[in-house]
This record gives structure tokens, sequence and C-alpha cells, in this order.
């Protein structure tokens, strides 16, 4: 393996997860965004602190980019140096976009972060040494390094705030990598009941906390084999496909355009978040 | 003994055994430890009851007055998170992060555990007879007009036992104080359609136009406003609803409007009335009253006053005149200023020309029981309750659910009036200013294990009776409910009556037993009756609709000019009210310290907003601490400079600036409520919240602001994170 | 920079860093396969039957599992797991069974009411208290073990024998008096019968093992 072979082919090297020639077959999560929806109200980064026992850092450790917000609302302004931002905010809900070709999970020197047979990518914390190669391989930013010991830090969830902590997700110590998992605990429940059924899990019986909560429902969630599945039904709509790293909406300009988009597609890193575009009325 | 059938309180008590050993398996422990862990069994349970499964049960948010149904999981007899009840017609299933936090205003460390009576500088604890006995010797030795009750808005059973309560004692002063709400809109709707709150349907409007209403962030129920407003921007038809935010600092709602408009303060009536005489030019047809009134704000005229280019005022009109219905909402134009009225009737005016009264704006359904009715609450009421106590008049003063020595301004000079009022109780959850005033203390359970009903002033159909129950058993034996207080005040003064009931749970069982019929029960037995109740979380009840009344006029309708320039004091100041701070009584819950806010991204803290514009002038870079002086006071805090603002205005966010209340709020940020100028609504009386002027200064250091966003403050730098196109380039029905 | 590109100033060379960590760790991790395999070898022992007893856990009260599940050949009265422990079936633990559970046959046990053990049961049962039972198999809280699915699928879709079934990870419990930990519940004790082929139900020929995401059992 020369370096120049490496280079040349590189998305082959990397393509190492379910692909056209090898499909998920029983499930595959994914999400899909719309933007157009988000109104930046928060409430999905709230229900993911309650759901999987995010600690609150405070104000220091914030300032020093230790929050561990596992789905923060990013915004953006589209001024282009006008007075005013007189077509509002772009905000964008960011999480980790669970790849199926993972920049994280190739560097990982202790395979704490896999990829399940789901589609999700996983993190193992009882395996994970505290690299941070993760973390620094990931373009999207969602991969959070506990510095410090949280359920024993003052104040963060002082007795008898950790009395609300959800049993079903672990609470990290010290010198662990944390991420978003798709409400993983969720999943197993689902599936687990689902396979008691005889049957496969239904689309809209399992949610993530984040989708749940949306007040605009700009969240939906689901299995991408189910082809009843609603987010199915969106990244077909869209015309985006998992495998590939360009999608119908680049190639080709047309009257009615198409939504669906995934952020840095062009990194190869074949996200299962889909985001819908905002609109803005040109009307006005 | 083992066949007993659960009610829910028997279920209670036998979760407490069961919860209070139980061990937190989710904490941490990574350590095997057979045989020295304890694993605690029920002695008895209900058959639904399976450890390790989320047992959901309905109840009634309480961290706002929108009155949103949850569902709180509960696990080995914890509550450990709150979900929306899919069965209330207001969320639907949602929530906002707000009310999310509502498990942290329930755990939270901070709260007071036992009645504390004053005895010098300190809280003494004492029993509750001890504290009730109290109270009676108080109200018993005074004349009743001396007593007076102030809280928050109020509805349901313990309005009703409150009411009794006063009744009893012959005093009439109850006092309903909210230091932020749409009082003044409330009168000019009254005025315009003969009712205070119409029900507003954003989702069958074409085109929503709104005066400073941030309905998706903190403006009267939010959460059922955001499920409109998705169904407003993706009909079934796939046709786009146009939202046009006009406001003078940018609020939620306008960070997601199409075109946000930055108008200069105060003038929001001019615009109203300018579109109204751009939309008769267009051929509108509008009566001539009112055409006599508008046809002198020519868009010319009225651009110049507001600042609004004549461009998107003849774009505004033509979007109105075009797609119909539309819906014109009053928010801080009406709250602000000292013509907020005339505001407010001019943009109810709009509304009624544009025809969209009776399409977007509807009737609400009348409460077939007005002694629950919400007692809503305004801001004139803190201004008469603390004249009467300038005035000596009030000798015993009962304060519950508001802490008016945070939010009063400085310049009401309440803190210093309260020191008149002899024997002053605070129905507290956390020693917050007001508590810290008070001779005597008393604990209130947290909203998760408390009973309680409530009917929300806004009701997306018909009418609701929401129910309030405990997700779990009491974590302080010391605190007591408010019903429960009430009960044991009134059984003081008429024991007759309420000796019957053992507890506030007994009467509000038997309350609605006994209205069974009314409240959708008619067919059915008491104890089934009760147990659905309680399982659905809501009764929804067959109210009448109201008649809407009221035809366009203008008259006597006048809007004043724009401000004048004050050279010394040049700025207006924007108290924001954000989406989860609301007026600070939260701020101890720290998921919402933690959460940025949605505008600036900074967490932590309080910071003063600017134009980039008015920055450069005054020489101020982001994070230079700058001191905000009014006639009223000063505040010193981080400047933040972004685009979302009039270059006249100056914005401070409301809620935090805490001397007290708990550790996550006390000396984070400054108290914007505090230089607020004494400035009033002609016509109703309420302070007008937008009103202070302000000047800015540097104060010498410079810090750097802790926010999520990184220091280019939102620029994507080209690439192609988030994405926006025009909304005519996409088909939105071929959509799923 | 924007928000993202903030977070990602570690990281500004983009794919070629990437490259460079590639690079680096695949050698690693050639390293550390080449060493997992030669403990592997050295190693090496049938998992699935190691025993590794427990420590003695000492209960409030001793409950004789013998006497109530053991064989009737010994005096057992052959009680299934489930009758107790009913959560198993449905839910990821198998909880121990509520004190009325054990009040509900004994307050018509006669015979025995007068024992130390069952005076002390009734105790509690009067105080309405909870027995202090101690946790005789734990796990780390980082390991998600469902019960429910280890029944549903040896017990009713393979129809084995409860007892069987609930003694590959908890041992022979009808012959003991107060449980004792038999297995080393290691992982990779667990991991080894999830590698074995095992039927999918009682009548079909077809195998599957078990899974082995890392997120089957870490939460």
């Amino acid at each position: 393996m020369s370096i120049t072979n490496l280079l040349e082919n590189w998305s082959d090297f990397r393509q190492q997860h379910p692909s056209d020639e090898r499909p998920h077959r029983e499930y595959k999560w994914a999400m899909s965004i719309d933007l157009d929806s988000c109104t930046g109200c928060n409430a999905c980064s709230v229900a993911c602190y309650a759901e999987n026992n995010l600690p609150v850092v405070g104000k220091e450790k914030f300032a020093h980019g230790h929050s561990h917000h596992w789905i923060r609302i990013e915004r953006y302004w589209d001024n282009d140096g006008r007075e005013f931002a007189d077509q509002g905010a772009q905000f964008l809900p960011m999480l980790c976009q669970h790849c199926e070709s993972a920049p994280c999970e190739t560097v990982c020197p202790v395979g704490a972060t896999n990829h399940t047979a789901d589609g999700l990518n996983s993190q193992v914390y009882n395996r994970c040494v505290g690299s941070r190669y993760c973390n620094a391989n990931c373009p999207y930013k969602a991969r959070y390094f506990n510095w410090y010991d949280y359920p024993t830090t003052d104040n963060v969830w002082p007795e008898p705030m950790n009395q609300q902590l959800n049993p079903d997700v672990t609470v990290r110590g010290k010198g662990v990598m944390e991420k978003c998992t798709f409400c993983v605990q969720r999943l197993t429940v689902a599936k687990s009941n689902a396979r008691s059924a005889g049957r496969s899990v239904l689309d809209g019986e399992v949610q993530t906390a984040c989708q749940q909560v949306c007040p605009t429902g700009a969240i939906s969630f689901g299995n991408l084999v189910d082809p009843l599945a609603k987010v199915g039904k969106q990244w077909m709509t869209q015309q985006v496909e998992l495998n590939k790293d360009k999608q119908a909406k680049d190639a080709e300009e047309k009257a009615v355009k198409l939504r669906g988009y995934r952020i840095l597609e062009e990194l190869r890193t074949y996200p299962s978040v889909m985001y819908l575009e905002q609109l803005r009325e040109s009307a006005i | 003994m083992i066949e007993n059938s659960f009610n829910r309180r028997g279920f209670l008590k036998v979760l407490g055994w069961g919860g209070a050993t139980v061990a937190l398996s989710g904490c941490g422990n990574t350590s095997v430890e057979d045989g020295k862990e304890f694993v605690t069994s029920y002695v008895q349970t209900a058959d639904y009851i399976i450890p390790s499964i989320g047992t959901y049960f309905n109840s009634t948010c309480a961290q706002c007055d929108a009155g949103c149904g949850i569902m709180g999981r509960v696990r080995e007899g914890r509550v450990l998170k709150l979900e929306g009840n899919p069965k209330s017609s207001i969320n639907n299933g949602k929530m906002c992060g707000l009310g999310q936090a509502g498990v942290q205003a329930h755990y939270n460390p901070d709260r007071i555990r036992e009645p504390l009576l004053r005895n010098g500088d300190k809280g003494e604890a004492i029993t509750w007879e001890k504290a009730l006995g109290l109270i009676n010797e108080k109200v018993g030795g005074v004349k009743a007009e001396n007593i007076a009750f102030l809280t928050g808005g109020v509805s349901g059973h313990v309005k009703a036992l409150l009411k009794n309560y006063l009744d009893a004692l012959g005093s009439g002063h109850h006092y309903v104080y909210e230091a932020v709400a749409p009082s003044i809109m409330r009168a000019a709707n009254k005025k315009a359609y003969g009712i205070e709150m119409p029900r507003l349907r954003l989702d069958k409007a074409k085109v929503i136009v709104s005066f400073g209403a941030d309905f998706l962030g903190a403006w009267i129920s939010p959460v059922h406003f955001s499920q409109q407003y998705a169904r407003f921007r993706k009909a079934d038809n796939g046709e786009r609803g146009v939202l046009v935010q006009v406001e003078s600092k940018m609020t939620l709602t306008g960070a997601n409007a199409d075109r946000w408009l930055a108008i200069r303060p105060g003038t929001e009536g001019i615009l109203a009335l300018g579109l109204i005489n751009a939309l008769a030019a267009a051929g509108l047809s509008v009566p001539g009253d009112v055409a006599a009134v508008v046809k002198e704000y020519t868009t010319d005229r009225v651009s110049k006053d507001t600042g609004v280019s004549t461009e998107h005022i003849g774009r505004l009109a033509a979007l109105l005149k075009e797609r119909s219905p539309s819906l014109v909402i009053a928010g801080s134009a009406a709250e602000g200023y000292a013509h907020g009225s005339q505001n407010a009737t001019a943009i109810a005016l709009l509304n009624q020309v544009l025809g969209n009264v009776g399409k977007t704006v509807e009737a609400p359904s009348s409460v077939p029981f007005p002694q629950m009715a919400p007692a809503t609450g305004n801001r004139l009421a803190l201004q008469s309750l603390n004249d009467n106590v300038a005035q000596d008049k009030v000798k015993v003063l009962f304060t519950y659910g508001v802490n008016p020595v945070f939010t009063a301004p400085a310049s009401m000079k309440l803190k210093e009036n309260l020191k008149k009022v002899p024997f002053k109780v605070v129905f507290a959850h956390y020693m917050d200013e007001t508590a810290l005033e008070a001779d005597l203390v008393l604990p209130l359970n947290s909203a998760l294990e408390d009973w309680a009903t409530a009917m929300p002033e806004y009701v997306a159909e018909g009418a609701q009776l929401n129910i309030q129950q405990p997700l779990m058993e009491k974590l302080y034996p010391g605190t007591l409910g408010m019903g429960d207080i009430l009960l044991a005040l009134l059984k003081q003064r008429r024991p007759d009556e309420y000796k019957g009931y053992e507890d506030f749970y007994s009467y509000l069982r038997s309350a609605m037993v006994s209205n069974k019929g009314a409240l959708g029960g008619l067919a059915t037995d008491d104890d089934t009756f009760w147990d659905a109740t309680l399982s659905h979380g809501v009764v929804k009840l067959a109210g009448t609709p109201v008649n809407m009344s009221g035809s366009p006029s203008a008259k006597g309708l006048v809007v004043p000019g724009p401000f004048a320039e004050d050279s010394a004091y040049p700025f207006h100041l924007i108290p924001a009210v954000s989406a989860s701070l609301r007026d600070g009584r939260n701020a101890n819950e720290p998921w919402l310290q933690e959460s940025p806010d949605p505008l600036t991204t900074i967490v932590w803290d309080s910071w003063v907003e600017m134009h980039p514009k008015t920055a450069a002038k005054l020489g101020i870079v982001e994070g230079d601490i700058v001191e905000v002086a009014s006639r009223s006071g000063a505040i010193k805090a981080q400047a933040y400079v972004f685009t979302g603002i009039h270059p006249d205005v100056i914005s401070v966010p409301l809620g935090n600036g805490h001397e007290a209340l708990g550790r996550y709020a006390k000396g984070i940020g400054v108290n914007a409520f505090k230089i607020l100028d004494s400035v009033f609504d002609k016509e109703t009386g309420e302070l007008a919240m937008h009103e202070t002027r302000v000047k800015v200064s540097k104060a010498g250091q410079r810090v750097v602001i802790v926010k999520d966003e990184g220091p280019a403050g939102g620029n994507q730098m080209g690439r192609k994170i988030a994405v926006r196109m025009s909304s005519n380039k996409v088909n939105l029905s071929g959509e799923v | 920079m924007s928000m993202l590109s903030r977070r990602q100033s570690n990281c500004l060379l983009g794919e070629l860093l990437t490259m460079y960590c590639f690079l680096r760790f695949s050698i690693l991790l050639v390293g550390l396969i080449v060493s997992a395999g030669s403990y592997a070898v050295s190693a090496a022992q049938p998992l699935t039957t190691a025993d590794d007893l427990g420590p003695k856990v000492e209960q409030p009260i001793e409950f004789p599992h013998d006497r109530h599940a053991g064989d009737a050949a010994k005096g057992g009265m052959q009680i299934n797991c489930m009758y107790c422990h009913t959560y198993a079936r449905r839910s990821i633990v198998a909880g121990i069974p509520p004190l009325q559970k054990c009040i509900g046959c004994h307050q018509n046990i006669e015979s025995v009411r007068e024992t130390p053990r069952i005076k002390k049961l009734f105790e509690y049962w009067e105080a309405k208290k909870a027995v202090p039972w101690k946790k005789v198999h734990d796990l780390p809280d980082f390991v998600r073990f469902n019960h429910e699915r280890h029944i549903q699928r040896f017990v009713f879709a393979q129809n084995k024998p409860v007892q069987e079934a609930c003694g590959y990870c908890h041992g022979d419990v009808k012959t003991m008096t107060v449980a004792r930990r038999q297995k080393p519940l290691s992982m990779g004790w667990c991991v080894s019968c999830h590698q074995k082929d095992h039927p999918v139900d009682a009548t079909s020929t077809k195998t599957t093992h078990g899974p082995n995401d890392c997120w089957q059992c870490h939460k």
C-alpha cells in the first residue's frame, strides 16, 4: 500500500461500512431536520440534557469549550454586509451525524468508537482511554470530552438533583469521550419489544428525546430500511442517497429545487442526518 | 390486603418506601460490588409497576402560565423526565426547554424545606402548626381592609379557595401581578373585539405581521403557537405562510421571519396606520372614518417616522392585499410605550380592515366555572399595592407565586416600602429576594409533588381544566402545597364548612366528583370518573363561544409622532424577555442558565445588545463592560454587538441579576428591571416596558464573552453548513 | 470563522491530519491486534462453563432457594423461578419479588408460620418495611443486561426449561439456600456464549449467534 495509492483511493479505504453491495438488513437509523421549521428554541437541547445525563458545567468551563450539549443550536447570520439581519437568523441543530464512514472511528487507538449493525456510530465509555483523536477528527465537532469527573464536581448534580439522572444511561466519569447516541437506550427497548412481538420496530414507535420534544416537529427519526418510515420517504423525496457523496440536488439546475442536503458531504463522511434548507419568501 | 386496589395516593406511598432507598444505578458507579449494594424491593406494588420500566403520569406544567400538559416519566419512585402530554390540546405532546427544566425546580438543592420565622436577621425553623397559628393571630389582630394578598396569575381550585379565604377574612385586596404580561394588549383587544384574549389562528393565516410579539419564544403560549407556526409554514396544500416581524430588537420570532423590519421604537402604530392607508390606496375597502384618519399617513411620511423603507411598506401592503386571510399581532408595540394602547388599537384596526376577525382572530369559549377562571396578572396591580403599602394601609401581606422585590423597578421603592408592613408572609420555593424581606416564609411543595387544577388563559379549543398531580412522594416532609395551606387557613376561619376535608386532595376530589356532570363524567361512577380524570391529566369542558363585537373604527384614535430626541439619554432601553428565564423566577434551574440565548448564544450572564453603528459611535467593541444608566439607576454588563437591533436601541435581557434565589442564580448577571423608569401607559396605567431612556458609556474593562458561537459571530465563511433558499424555488406540496 | 470551524481549530489541516492519524494508528492497531492475539492463545479456556464463585452474601433473611425451587425428591417445592422473579420475562431486571408476594403464600402456610425466618418476614410486613436484600449478581453501571431478551429467546422461543435457562448465568440456584454468584459475569464470558450459534426457536434448524455490537450491552 503505497502512500500514492492511499491518497488517490482514499474513499475506497474509508468506505468500510454498509454500502450498495452490502446494505443494512434490518435497521438503519437516520434523521432528517427541517431547517425551515426549526425555530432555534433550544427545547431539543434541554431534552437531551434530561434524557442523557449531560452535566451542566458552569460559566468558567463553558468558556473553555467544555460544554456538553450533544445537540446544540448553531446560529448563523447571512448579512452580506447589510445594516440589519433583516432575513432573520439561520438556526441549525448540530448533533453527531452518525456518519456511515465516520472519521472518528478510524482514528480511535483502542476501538472505543465503532459502527453498529444498525448504522449507529457507537461510543463505548468503558473502552475509551481519552486520547481525544476522535474529537480532533470530527468535522462536525459533535464529540464532547469529560475533562472533569462531573458526578463528584460541586453543583453539577448536588443532592437531590442526582435523583433526576436517567438510570438507562451511564453517567460518564472523567477522561472519556461522549456524544449523541440517537438515544440508543430507547432504540434498544423498542427493538427488544418488537422482537418479543415477532416483528420489526414500526415507524413512530421510537422517538429520540429531541424529536419527541420539538414544538414544530422539525426533526424526523426512523429506520431508513423501512419503506413505510417517514424519514425514508423524506430522503427519497429529496433524492438524498446514503451511500453517495454527490446528490441529485448538486447535479443539475432545475426549475423546482430540492431542499435536502447533508453537511460537509464533500468530506465523504456519509452522514445519517439530512437537513432541509431554510426558506425565505422573496416577495417581501 | 394483598388484592388491595391501588388508588393514586396509596400507590405513591408504596413508591415512597421503595423509592427512598433505591440505589441510584445511574450514578457513575463502575465497580462491581456483589453483596454490598442493597437491592430494595417493594412491600406492595401495583401490577403496572415493573422495575426498570418507566411509568408515565399526566400532570400540568407550572413553569409558566401557558398550562401545557405534561407527562412525567417515573421510575422506582423518582420522576426522571417531563414529556408533553399528547392529550392536551395546548401542547399536543410537545414541550419547551423551560417546561422540561421543571424537574430541576423540583429536585433543586436550594429549596426551602421548613417554615421559617424571622428572628432578627435569621430565619428560625418553626412547625407548620405554629406558623399557621401565627397567621391566624396576625390576621385576627388587624382590620380586614389592611390584609392584602399578592399573587401571580392563579386559576382553578386554588383560586377558588383563595377567594373563599379572602371572603372569610372580609378582605377584598387580591393583587394579581405579573411582571411580564400582555396586559395592554388585553385591554386593547377588549376595546376592539370585545374580548381580552381572542384565539389566534396562525395556522390559517397566509401572512403574519407581528409587531414585536415573540410568539415562538416567550409570548402567552409559545409551544402552542410553535405548532401552529409549523402548519403555517408548511400547509397541507404546500402554500408557505409569510412571517414579517416588526420590532426594534430582534426576538426569537423575529429571527425566524422572512423579513425582519427594524422599526424606530414606538412608531409601530404609525406603520399600522400607514399600511391601512396603503391598502386603501391599493383598493381595499376601508370604512370612511378610518380612511379619513389614515389618509395623512402617506408611505413617505410613515417611512420617515418609522425608519422602515418605502419599498418594504409597499411590498408589505401588497402582500397583505394579495394573500388573505392574514393575521396582525401586537406584542411589545403595545406593552412598551406610554402610547401602547394606541399602538395596539391601531394594530387591531389593521386586522379588522383586513377582514381577519372571525378568520384568524377567533372568539374563545366562555369558562363554565367562573370562580376557577384565570385571574390574569398585570403590572398595574403591583403599582396599586405599592401605593397602599406606602400609605400604611397594609398590615398583613401574603405573597405567592411572584417575586416583586426582584421585578419591581427601583424607582417604585417597593423594598423600602415593604418595611412598613408589620407582618409579611411569603409562600415560596426558594429564599428569593422577596422571601428575604418576609417575616414568615412558608415552603411550598414543588409542582411535581402537589395537587392543583389550572385553567389556562389561552386555550386552543373549547375550555379546559388541567390537573396537576404529584408525580412522586414529597422530597421534604416540611413543605406543603398551596391548596393545603389555604384549606388549613380556611379551617381556622370557617371550621364548619371545611372540617370535613382531611386535606386539599380530599377537597379537590370531592369538588371535582360532585361536579362530574359538567366535567364530562355524567355517565360514570365517581371512582371511574376520578381515575379517568387523573389518567388524562386534562378535562375538556364544553364552553360556549363568546361573542366578538366591534367594527373597524378610528374614533378617538390618535397615534403620537416619533419620540423626540433626548440628548442626555439618547437610547431606548428594551428589557428583553427570554424564552427560558422570563421574569427571572426560573433562574435557579441550571439547564436554563446553560442553554445559550438563541440569538447571542451567550450563557450564564447578562449582556448589553447594541447595533454595530451604535457601538462604533460609542467606541465600544464586543466584551467591553459598559454602563447603562437611566434616570432611575445604572447597571454594568458586557457589550454584545450585532445587527438584530435598531441603532436607537439598547437591549438587556431580563431574568438574571439575582441577589438571592439560589446557587445557580445568585450573582449571575444584572437585573434590568431595576433601572426602568416609571412611565405608564396612558390608558391602562400599566408600566410601559420600553419607555426607559438610557445612556451608555464604557466602564473600563473588557472581557471575553462566554458564548456558544465562534469569534466570527455566526459567519459561515463561505461553507455550506446552514443553507437557505428562496421559497419560490421549491414545491412544498410534493414533500413528505 | 464559524462555530463549527472554531471547534475544529485543532484540525485545520482537515483531511491531511486525518491521513496522518490514519497512518499512525493503523500501525498502532496492528500492534494491538498482535498482542491481543497472543493473549488469546495463552489464556484460552472454556469460558462458558467457567465457575467463578462470588462472595458469600449475608442476607437479612436466609432465603432457602432449595426449599422453594429444589427438586421434589430433595424436599423442594419445584416452584418456577418466574413465579417469584416475575419481571424477568418483561423487563431488563429480574427483580426481587415484592414482600406481598411472599406473604401471599405464607399467610396460608401455618406449618412454618412460627419459624424464625418467617416470623422475621411477617415483622417486615407488619411494619410495612422493605426487606433490605443485598445484591448477589451485580454488573457495572455501563452494562445493560436484558433479562427479558434472554428469557424470551431461551424459554419461550426455544422451550428450554426455565431452571436451565436461568442457570446459564445464575448457576444451579435450586440447590442453594442463599444465592451465591457462580459464574464470572465478565465480558469475555458473555461473549463466549454470544459467539456460539443458537437455534432461533424450538423447531427450526436455523441458528444465529448473539449480537456483538458494543451498544447492545454497553450503555
